[in-house]
């Protein structure tokens, strides 16, 4: 397994007018592979969009460093950018644009092959089952809708790395599923797909390895199984309501203990 | 309701925009329109005893030499000799001949300017009175009756020629007209392509795809840019369509012929070409300013706020080349918008000034060189191209006036 996603020492800090100096993201490290699927999880304002954030280029970390695909996202933000599509966690989409229109649009802007690029657009409208509202201006569309018209943009200069910000949320259980499948599609096909969700069934789900953060932090990562051992819990939920509330606790009273 | 006044003043008044605006309308736009208007008035009401005009005299009969004496006796001419045509805006020109051992004037004068022609009043009756002197003397020496001769003779010549009314009139509709159209789609674009994006969430998945930052800053830029300059084609021909329309319609009415004007004076291909070529180079300044401005708004609603200062400013800079009797000069030539808008207008009227043209094109591209060099790096912020920024320039300036407040 070749390593696709590395991030190390990550830390990103905000400056806010009432809270002062804010540290979204501390100290973060972790790995993803390629084949594999990476569920970043935490509770609101954990860190999770700022750190997809800094993966995609779009911001620049005050220390560490990530590497996507093999290139660093500051000495060589172009080659990441192309290695890899970004799903915003907002259906961001052009709204006097149609699912077509955008599809290419954002073929063109990856500097997909141009020869093949409608035959790839109408690969993945037929593959989202978007023909009926491909020519629908955007703004016409329904979340679910959005959200895949979003996917297929995302992925629609075939990059092997994939980041999601919370791909399913706000999507029916039907729409959901088929963003699922889309997604263990794409890792059967070698990509590395790394995404966050507050969606603790969809984790349990679909995810290879999850990395739980709490303020910036990361408090652990590791396959379903390697959580369950770590926490003693079963269900995702539980894991992840134990692992926020109680395991830095419990971690500090440990140290603490060997402190006195 | 007392206290809902009371907040909404408030509210007003807390956003410094508008306040700005506030302050910034009678500050700069009445004065400029008190004076121009002031200018106009004084020169069409004959208030002109302190004015000064220039007048070339050009005497080609020794036997007339006398007549500068005559004309002197006229208060505030200002006569300077010459031996050659001399077709200058600023000055009448006044030849004086010799038909029959009687003279002979042509004067060259400028029939829009109210002050010259006011003088050519007075310089007739001058004129016409040396010509007597002159006739009275030839009738004494010759066998012939009075009537054999010419009377009095005066050509008037219009330098700008036949159409100059017309002329001066779309010289200063089209740069004006021009400015005003260019300058609403700029707006438009400029907030809907930064804010507009940052209010839909778009910009940040178009910096995530391998296009550089710079150049989505720069597609912004020539998106607004074309944008800004099709609409104001657009929005002009249809207006210039609708005046000529208008002023047809009223000569049929008043006059019973129908307007006649040569076209090419205005659509030939130098002045279209020129015209265009520095509305581009202005647009391109005023956009570079719009797109930095409203990139630091998060909405549609607040990028609208930020470029409204700069909007009513370059607004106003186009009102200042209507005003009457301002001239070209080495200051309008540095003023970004208005030395473009000068120099259109200076086309349209036919009066090629290379230097001023030369001046203007420089400072032009100085200007959009410094501010590609001063704001560019802002609009590359990543807080600013996302939209994210909590630091902005408004919060800024809004936090250090809260920490002046405290002390
Ligand atoms: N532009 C910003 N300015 C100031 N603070 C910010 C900014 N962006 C994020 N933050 C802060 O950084 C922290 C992490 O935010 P982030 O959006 O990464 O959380 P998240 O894990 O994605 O949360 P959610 O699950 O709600 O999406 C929060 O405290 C947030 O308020
Ligand atoms: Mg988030």
């Amino acid at each position: 397994m070749e390593e696709k996603i590395i991030i190390k020492n990550l830390k990103k800090e905000f400056y806010d007018e009432q809270r002062g100096t804010v540290l979204a993201v501390n100290d973060l490290s972790f790995t993803a592979y390629s084949g594999e699927i990476f569920g970043l999880l935490g509770p609101n304002g954990a860190g999770k969009t700022t750190t997809l954030r800094m993966m995609a280029t779009l911001m620049k970390p005050h220390s560490g460093n990530i590497s996507i695909n093999g290139f660093d996202t500051i000495k060589d933000p172009q080659n990441v950018r192309k290695s890899m599509g970004f799903l915003s966690a907002t259906t961001a989409l052009y709204p006097r644009l149609s699912p077509r229109e955008i599809i290419t649009y954002f073929a063109n802007l990856n500097g997909y092959p141009e020869d093949k690029t409608e035959e790839r657009v109408e690969h993945l409208i037929e593959y989202f089952n978007i023909t009926k509202y491909a020519d629908t201006l955007s703004e016409k569309l329904s979340t679910g809708m959005k959200q895949i018209t979003s996917i297929a943009r995302t992925i629609v200069h075939d990059p092997p790395v994939l980041i999601l910000d919370e791909p399913s949320s706000g999507l029916d259980v039907i729409v959901a599923q088929k963003i699922h499948e889309h997604i263990l599609d794409l890792r059967d096909h070698g990509k590395t797909v790394i995404f966050s969700s507050h969606n603790m069934g969809e984790v349990e789900k679909v995810c290879d390895r999850i990395g739980v953060i709490n303020n910036g932090k990361l408090l652990t990562t590791g396959t379903l199984n390697e959580l369950r051992e770590i926490t003693g819990k079963y269900y995702m939920e539980e894991i992840f309501i134990y692992l926020v509330q109680e395991y830095e606790t419990v971690k500090q009273k440990e140290t603490g203990n060997v402190n006195d | 309701m007392k206290a809902l006044i009371l907040i909404y003043l408030k509210d007003l008044i807390r956003n410094k925009y508008t306040t700005l605006m506030i302050i910034l309308v009678p500050v700069i736009l009445y004065p400029t329109l008190y004076w121009g208007i002031t200018q106009f008035l004084m020169v069409k009401s004959g208030l002109t005893d302190n004015q000064e005009i220039n007048l070339s005299l050009d005497i080609r009969s020794e036997q007339f030499l006398s007549v500068k004496d005559s004309i002197a006796t006229i208060k505030n001419f200002i006569i300077s000799e010459t031996s050659d045509e001399d077709f200058n805006k600023n000055s009448m020109y006044l030849l004086v001949n010799q038909v029959d051992s009687l003279p002979f004037y042509t004067l060259h004068l400028d029939s829009t300017n109210a002050i010259q022609k006011e003088f050519s009043e007075k310089l007739k009756v001058i004129l016409s009175d040396y010509y007597d002197l002159q006739l009275g003397q030839r009738i004494d020496l010759s066998p012939y009756d009075k009537d054999y001769f010419n009377t009095f003779w005066v050509i008037k010549h219009n330098i700008d020629g036949e159409y100059e009314n017309m002329t001066r009139i779309l010289s200063m509709i089209i740069p004006l007209m021009s400015i005003i159209t260019i300058i609403a789609g700029l707006g438009t674009g400029a907030v809907e392509l930064t804010a507009g994006h940052t209010e839909d969430k778009t910009t940040e998945t178009t910096l995530t795809t391998s296009l550089s930052r710079f150049k989505i800053i720069m597609a912004k830029l020539f998106a607004t840019n074309i944008y800004g300059l099709i609409g104001g084609i657009l929005n002009f021909s249809f207006l210039t369509f609708v005046i000529i329309q208008i002023i047809n319609t009223l000569m049929m009415q008043f006059a019973g012929k129908s307007l006649e004007f040569d076209w090419s004076l205005i659509f030939n291909f130098r002045t279209i070409s020129i015209t265009f070529l520095s509305l581009t180079l202005m647009s391109h300044i005023m956009s570079l300013i719009f797109v930095a401005a409203a990139g630091f708004a998060k909405t549609r609603k607040e990028g609208n706020i930020l470029i409204t200062p700069f909007f009513m400013a370059f607004m106003m800079m186009s009102y200042v080349v209507i005003i009457p009797g301002i001239e070209p000069g080495f200051i309008f030539s540095v003023i970004p918008v208005l030395n473009i808008a000068m120099m259109i207008k200076l086309l349209l009227v036919n009066d090629f000034q290379i230097l001023f043209f030369a001046q203007t094109v420089s400072f032009s591209l100085i200007w959009m060189l410094m501010l590609y060099k001063y704001l560019l790096p802002f609009m590359l912020e990543e807080e600013i191209i996302l939209g994210i920024s909590n630091t902005s320039l408004l919060k800024q300036i809004k936090g250090r006036f809260a920490r002046w407040k405290k002390k």
